[in-house]
């Protein structure tokens, strides 16, 4: 059986423990939320020795299944001050999956502040001092680790934000190439890494044994049809793995939906410039690489290796949301620039989609003028330098509001808005005002109508029904984020009435089990309640599920306004 | 007698410059009476290669009558995002095909 790994970060001791009962057959964000309800004193400083960082692979991870690497990372967020579900990809799940490691998780916290690292193998756990590391960057940081370990090993690590505990800081992860280019960038879990002192982690798989499967005809006839289901879809087989998500950056301008120059109108007049196409003709033009996973096993391979202009390494993992903070928020035009500050952000370990929303509040405030890349990467060169207007930017948009004296703020339970405007495209709107998370639109990603019956046609510009499918979303995606599998499956799934049932049959043959598709619902209700009553207990109340008072105007092209009331936001939290 | 403005998005987009045929913020004539789906004809795109077609920003038939000044903007397959649905996209599960045929009908 799977084990909980317990590290003491102040002793530096571990310890394996069988999971308890109401535990062992969770796996990523319900184990991850299911702990910190449990062990984290809602009301803890997140950065306090109280405060624990769990790292879960999904049920389905370490599996031949499809998709299945993806790695929920859970805390307290000293960004919202809520509970906190990271998810990202990069080789970390599937390797403790095969260490037979159900979760790992970082405890107490140094009284000094020296920093370690580490190694988790096959037959013992070493911390080793990381002195040597502090201020590297985390590009350097995996050359050095692959280096000293090999490039077998899985690295979790943090750059300066995260050493200096800023609230945007992110925890970047090696893709398979050995780019930063994977983040469990949201909600500041970098800076809880760096309250334990925690440098990296390196997972070290080397003598385990595959994963073992209790029926592995079963699951390798599931697996068939599901990497076929994957492979078949257009948007799973065909759109992700030429464009990315970037894909995304037209079609959400063209709705009238692409938040631009901090959510004051619906289309970006450059919008072509920064677009996927524009990406993909470029990635052509310079010998970059157009499709490649975050994680062995993809078979949807959106990720990518973008070249600068004279053929070198840019960035990899450049995604929509990234494209639009930092471009259409910002008014840059220049996907160029784009790109660096997308690798800055993976170098310095920040979060992108707050960081991207920050430099635009930056912008409102008149540090920097509209538009203007080059400034905004001189600004963002600020983070991690000791020059306090660094330490402004890296505690992220709330928080820089703040210090400028700006009331023009996209954000929720403090957390920033992502690239979708909520009066535009209404149901992730009611996601991003009611989620535990604090605004984030992967927590209403799965659309997944078929699995809870909420029917009917959706008007994005209008109220009706969107309440009832950002909570079909929300359970969906909770659900998703349990097993492991990457969002992006939620396609192919909406379109075939046997995806869903793939999913649980290959879950049933690894673990010898006997779900039914309506479990996946229960268990995302059971994840949200857990999160909701961590939250509760943390001081949040219904005030706290609510839009800005910016968008309450109208929002050009639609001219549409956020109009939902109290009662009917009350209405999704109830589950 | 007026003009739209036509935009064609991802491998749409790549088949239509190869082909020479203006598709990036493209400023079309219109005639009297014209439809969306006599523009995509005129412009030689095939049905297949299409999953919707935005009007002014929202997703239309494609028997919609266009106007002087009017956008549209073709979408093929393959478009990701949460907004399948959301976009109208797609109706309800396992009704894709049901959708398609009432925007191409």
């Amino acid at each position: 059986m799977s084990k909980i790994l317990r590290i003491n970060t102040r002793e530096k001791t571990y310890s394996f423990e069988t999971p308890a009962e109401d535990i062992a057959g969770l796996g990523g964000r319900a184990l991850t939320s299911k702990m910190i309800l449990n062990e984290v004193p809602a009301t803890s400083h997140p950065l306090s020795k109280y405060s624990k960082l769990i790292f879960a692979p999904g049920l389905l991870s370490g599996s031949p299944a499809a998709n299945s690497g993806r790695l929920s990372v859970g805390g307290k967020s000293p960004l919202t001050g809520g509970i906190k579900e990271s998810n990202s990809g990069g080789l970390v799940s599937q390797k403790l999956a095969r260490l037979g490691i159900k979760a790992l998780v970082l405890e107490d916290k140094p009284e000094d502040d020296r920093f370690s690292m580490v190694v988790i193998k096959k037959d013992r756990v070493e911390f080793l001092a990381a002195d040597e590391y502090v201020g590297v960057c985390n590009s350097d940081m995996i050359t050095k680790l692959w280096d000293r370990f090999g490039k077998r090993v899985a690295t979790a690590s943090i750059g300066v934000a995260g050493e200096q505990r800023l609230t945007s800081a992110s925890i970047q992860f090696a893709d398979p190439k050995g780019h930063p280019g994977r983040a469990a960038g949201r909600g500041g879990l970098g800076a809880v890494m760096g309250s334990k002192k925690i440098k990296a982690i390196v997972v070290d798989d080397k003598g385990t044994d595959r994963v073992p499967l209790h029926d592995p005809d079963a699951f390798k006839a599931a697996n068939k049809k599901w990497v076929e289901l994957l492979t078949s879809h257009p948007v799973s087989g065909q759109g992700l793995p030429a464009y990315g998500t970037a894909i995304l950056v037209n079609v959400i301008n063209e709705a009238g939906a692409l938040p631009t120059k901090n959510f004051r109108t619906g289309r970006f007049e450059n919008a072509q410039d920064i677009s996927g196409e524009t990406m993909a003709a470029n990635i052509e033009k310079r010998s970059g690489v157009a499709t490649e996973g975050c994680h062995p096993g993809c078979v949807i391979k959106c990720s990518q290796v973008y070249n600068d202009k004279d053929n070198n390494y840019l960035t990899s993992g450049f995604e929509y949301e990234t494209i639009w903070a930092f471009g259409a928020h910002c008014l840059i035009k220049e996907l160029d620039d784009i790109a660096m500050l997308d690798r800055l952000c993976d170098d310095l370990g920040l979060d992108t989609i707050e960081t991207g929303v920050t430099m635009g509040i930056a912008m409102e405030g008149g540090i920097i003028p509209w538009g203007d890349g080059k400034a905004a990467i001189e600004l963002l060169k600020k983070v991690g330098t000791g020059d306090p207007m660094g330490k402004i930017i890296g505690n992220g948009a709330a928080f820089t509001g703040q210090a400028l004296g700006i009331d023009r703020v996209p954000v929720v339970k403090r957390q920033a808005l992502p690239a979708y405007d909520p009066r535009a495209v209404k149901a992730v709107g009611v996601t991003y005002a009611t989620t535990p998370m604090g605004a984030d639109h992967t927590a209403g990603y799965g659309v997944c109508q078929n699995i809870l019956g909420v029917g009917g046609s959706i008007d994005p510009l209008k109220k009706d029904n969107n309440v009832a499918i950002s909570k079909t979303l929300q359970i969906a995606t909770a659900a998703i984020d349990a097993a492991g599998l990457c969002l992006f499956v939620a396609f192919p799934v909406l379109d075939n009435p046997e995806g869903l049932q793939m999913i649980v049959d290959m879950i049933n043959a690894r673990y010898g089990l006997s779900l039914v598709v309506d479990d996946v619902t229960t268990l995302g209700i059971s994840i949200l309640r857990d999160e909701l009553e961590f939250n509760r207990r943390a001081g949040f109340t219904p005030k706290d599920d609510r839009l800005p008072d910016m968008f309450k105007e109208p929002f050009a092209p639609h001219n549409t306004t956020w109009d939902f009331t109290d009662e009917e936001l009350a209405e999704a939290v109830k589950f | 007698m007026g003009s739209v403005l036509f935009n064609a998005f991802s491998f749409l987009q790549k088949k239509l410059k190869a082909q020479d045929i203006p598709c990036v913020n493209a400023v079309l004539d219109l005639k009297d009476g014209q439809r969306v789906k006599d523009i995509l004809d005129d412009l030689g795109i095939a049905p297949q290669d299409i999953e919707g077609v935005f009007v002014n920003g929202k997703i239309a038939p494609f028997e919609t009558p266009l106007h002087d000044g009017d956008r549209i903007a073709a979408l093929p397959p393959g478009t990701p995002g949460p907004y399948r649905l959301l976009l109208g996209l797609v109706s309800s599960p396992g009704k894709k095909s049901d959708k398609k045929k009432d925007l191409t009908k």
